[in-house]
């Protein structure tokens, strides 16, 4: 179905949101092309923010997915399955929109959290995004996806655990969120790493012994040698290969990679160092065993909550220490279990404050 | 005239920084390809990108150095602040550098 229409309407934004509710897909979804085609005639920020405002409203975390058609001009996209419709014939549509619809229900069901703002916002993936896009990425409002370059990398959309990552990023926003830089950009990532290896072995029924913590190992074509992005269970070891060298993350503090905070040194390494408190969050969950999403899943999920925009490790990890006493006891097996986690990546805690790293 | 383009950040950002530069050199390009590019550059020129967005997350930036002249001219762009003509740009290197 495409809702593509190139329309003038002067009908006023905050009743096309209320329209956006309604039980009528028909309705909701002319509602939904006519506030984008307005964005696309007018060309302008501010009504591409107003837009975004609408969408964010409540929605029962209901999902839109968009084809970008090879464009990176997202405005342009055309709304190809609503929430509530059957399968399409577009493969990455329907991946996108199952994955999107995995992680809501993860969120809902383990943490009882109503999607990304625990407003129920809507969830929009835009698939498809420019021509051979190695990447996906959440824009602050939206969660997108390229095809890869059909080389090194495939369609993003074909791994769920990149999906929840993106998806992730927004639940971090809209609870500690941490500023995408250094220590706290790090951790920012190894929780959107943490959430996709969750749900991941949540929709596999995995326990943590039984899953491979590998993070994008759809992501590549056959033709590369590459177990994944990343490895939350032996960071520095998802790839090694002629073609893009050797994973360099860290699985312990003694191997903390300092990288300058510019595009160029990936924002001090946020994409690096997040090696250490993933390692750290496989250790306590193979430490306490059974399902990752249970008491491990709930000690973070909390600690994340805890968290403020400026959080590092250490601070982080002796809230797990906190949080952990509070829903599981003093000197409780899965205290323990987080105490020996953190000293694994050369993290003591304690639940007195620390100084932040210098 | 030599044009490259480097790539940071991304959700495979430890992958991405390990990559060399992609480079098109209009010396080995036939005449009409090259002008296209000098078009194509000269847009860049003329429409200046974008903040991008505090708020995304793995998003990637992109680098354009063009060497022609005393004096090289950086391009820069990132995907939440992407304009048409770098768009453009990008989409042509990426199909014809090496």
């Amino acid at each position: 179905m495409s809702a593509h229409r190139t329309l003038s309407c002067i009908t006023p934004p905050f009743i096309l949101t209320r329209l956006l509710d309604s039980d009528n897909h028909a309705i909701r979804d002319a509602a939904l092309s006519t506030l984008l085609t307005s964005a696309q005639l007018r060309g302008e920020r501010g009504v591409r923010s107003l837009i975004a405002g609408a969408l964010v409203t409540p929605g029962d975390g209901r999902r839109s997915i968009f084809d970008c058609r090879h464009s990176t001009f997202l405005p342009s996209a055309t709304l190809v399955r609503s929430e509530g419709e059957a399968d399409v014939a577009d493969v990455s549509v329907n991946q996108a929109f199952n994955g999107l619809g995995t992680t809501r229900d993860f969120f809902r069901t383990v943490f009882q959290r109503d999607s990304i703002d625990g407003r129920g916002m809507r969830l929009l993936g835009y698939v498809h995004r420019g021509r051979h896009y190695n990447n996906a990425f959440w824009d602050g409002q939206e969660m997108v996806f390229g095809d890869g370059d059909g080389e090194v990398f495939s369609d993003f959309t074909g791994s769920l655990g990149v999906i929840a990552h993106e998806l992730a990023h927004g639940v971090t926003e809209h609870t500690a969120g941490l500023e995408y830089h250094n220590q706290s950009g790090a951790l920012n990532e190894s929780l959107s790493d943490v959430a996709g290896a969750m749900v991941t072995q949540w929709f596999l029924q995995q326990t943590a012994d039984q899953a491979d913590w590998l993070i994008g190992a759809e992501v590549f074509t056959p033709n590369i040698d590459a177990d994944a992005l990343r490895s939350m269970k032996a960071p520095g070891t998802a790839f090694d290969n002629k073609l893009f060298g050797k994973d360099p993350q860290p699985d312990h503090m003694d191997r903390f990679v300092e990288l300058p905070d510019t595009d160029q040194g990936d924002n001090g390494g946020v994409h690096i160092n997040s090696g250490i408190p993933n390692k750290a969050f496989y250790l306590l969950a193979t430490g306490i065993g059974g399902y990752s999403w249970d008491a491990p899943g709930r000690i973070w999920y909390e600690s994340m909550k805890a968290s403020t925009a400026t959080t590092e490790f250490q601070g982080f990890a002796d809230i797990t220490l906190r949080k952990a006493e509070e829903l599981y006891g003093t000197e409780s097996r899965e205290q323990q279990a987080v105490k020996e986690a953190w000293s694994g990546v050369g993290i003591q805690v304690s639940t007195t404050p620390t100084l932040r790293r210098q | 005239m030599r044009v490259s383009l480097t790539t940071h950040g991304g959700l495979a950002a430890a992958i991405t920084r390990q990559l060399p530069p992609r480079v098109a050199d209009t010396d080995q390009l036939s005449p009409e390809v090259a002008a296209e590019l000098r078009g194509l550059i000269d847009a860049v020129r003329g429409d200046p990108p974008g903040r991008p967005d505090p708020a995304a997350r793995d998003a990637m930036t992109y680098t354009i150095v063009v060497e022609h002249g005393p004096e090289p001219t950086t391009l820069t762009a990132s995907d939440t602040a992407m304009t048409k003509s770098f768009a453009d740009l990008l989409d042509w290197v990426e199909r014809n550098a090496a």
